[in-house]
């Protein structure tokens, strides 16, 4: 099976560097739209595929040719996004200067003001509301829905990317669609 | 069925995974429960609304691609020449050989001393930088000359080499073997390897 992102692996492992630039084109919209929908934040979601394929680059040679390319980066980017979320939670003291950031502080850190993650493209209140549902899930939920429904990846793919059994993920997608049911039963 | 089952149900249905006998039990529950068809509708829509957010997705910044590609280290390229000679293994060890055998070389102007080396060598006669093998007397094996001149009136009953000088052949001369003469690194380099071969060959 020799479809166009293995080639393009091929020619990227040579030292093709616009091989590696077409690889970046086909997926770092999808890379960014995770991690924008995982971190609610444009900054960190901009550094989450920035890292990501500095990973995809470094570790080239080792791609796994009989897996699929999409399966492979979808696994970096998540677990790059999930590393996130759990650095996050032990709530870092918010008058602490952080130590390697000259002058900010936890504040800064906050979702604030002028990255209101959701107001700066969406236009409706049910796409807004859909939105905050979709962050106050728990991480692993959040992880599997957002890889469900806005990655739009089957079942099979999900247990694939996160390294668990199909049962896991129908598991965590039932509860999820739950969650959110309850959480915009007024609106629907 | 139980209400619980029937929600299971309705998860499996969004999935895709619901089978035909099963779809036909789920069908007949809510026709009976009411409870159950609310919720079987607010999952249908909270699928669908999951699925139309997707419609708008917030523009990526046009300049990540490039930021990405300047934020790659630059060593792919000392790197590119590395894996080549990984996966020329043979060609790789040819190549460190001859490297090998370059470092082995004499430095052509290092002296001018003569070396001869041979078998039967009170035989010749020397006389500053000609090595003579006068009319008469016979060698019974190689002579090998460097940084001289051979100057052959007798017989040699082998090889006469030599590197970096010239060879006289009188009439009365007579030699066996070969006669060879080589004057350039590169011939040197020959030679060494062809006596490697030979040697390996003929231990």
């Amino acid at each position: 099976m020799d479809n166009i992102e293995t080639r393009l692996v091929k020619l990227a492992l040579k030292g093709d560097q616009r091989a590696f630039a077409e690889i970046v084109e086909l997926y770092k919209d999808k890379i960014f739209h995770l991690g924008y929908r995982m971190l609610s934040n444009r900054h960190e979601a901009e550094d989450v595929v920035q890292e990501t394929f500095l990973r995809v680059y470094k570790n080239l040679d080792r791609y796994d040719q009989k897996q699929k390319f999409s399966t492979w980066i979808y696994r970096i980017g998540t677990n790059l996004c999930i590393d996130r979320l759990r650095k996050r939670k032990p709530s870092y003291s918010l008058d602490a200067e952080l130590n390697d950031q000259d002058g900010t502080d936890g504040y800064a850190l906050l979702p604030g003001d002028e990255r209101t993650p959701e107001s700066e493209y969406l236009l409706s209140e049910t796409q807004q509301l859909i939105h905050q549902a979709i962050d106050s899930l728990p991480d692993k939920y959040k992880t599997v829905m957002v890889l469900r429904y806005l990655q739009e990846l089957s079942l099979q793919e999900i247990s694939e990317v996160m390294d668990m059994p199909v049962t896991t993920i129908k598991t965590r997608v039932h509860r999820g669609r739950e969650f959110l049911r309850k959480k915009l039963e007024p609106k629907l | 069925m139980d209400c619980k089952l029937a929600v299971s149900l309705m998860h499996e249905y969004l999935d895709g995974d619901l089978l035909d006998e099963e779809t036909d039990e789920l069908k007949q529950h809510l026709a009976e429960c009411s409870e159950c068809r609310v919720a079987f509708k607010q999952l249908e829509q909270t699928d669908m609304l999951l699925f139309a957010v997707n419609h708008r997705k917030p523009p990526v910044s046009d300049e990540l691609t490039a930021r990405i590609m300047q934020s790659l280290p630059k060593s792919k390229q000392t790197h590119v020449w590395w894996t080549w000679l990984k996966r020329h293994p043979a060609l790789t060890a040819a190549a460190a050989f001859f490297i090998i055998l370059l470092g082995t070389l004499p430095l052509w102007n290092e002296g001018p001393e003569m070396i001869v080396k041979g078998t039967d060598l009170d035989q010749v006669v020397i006389e500053g930088n000609s090595v003579i093998v006068p009319e008469g007397r016979t060698i019974a094996g190689n002579l090998t000359i460097e940084k001289g001149q051979a100057k052959i009136y007798g017989d040699v009953e082998g090889n006469v080499t030599v590197i970096d000088g010239g060879i006289f052949q009188a009439s009365t001369a007579h030699i066996s073997g070969q006669v060879q003469s080589i004057n350039q690194s590169v011939d040197w380099v020959w030679y060494k390897i062809a006596n490697v071969f030979s040697e390996v060959a003929s231990p």
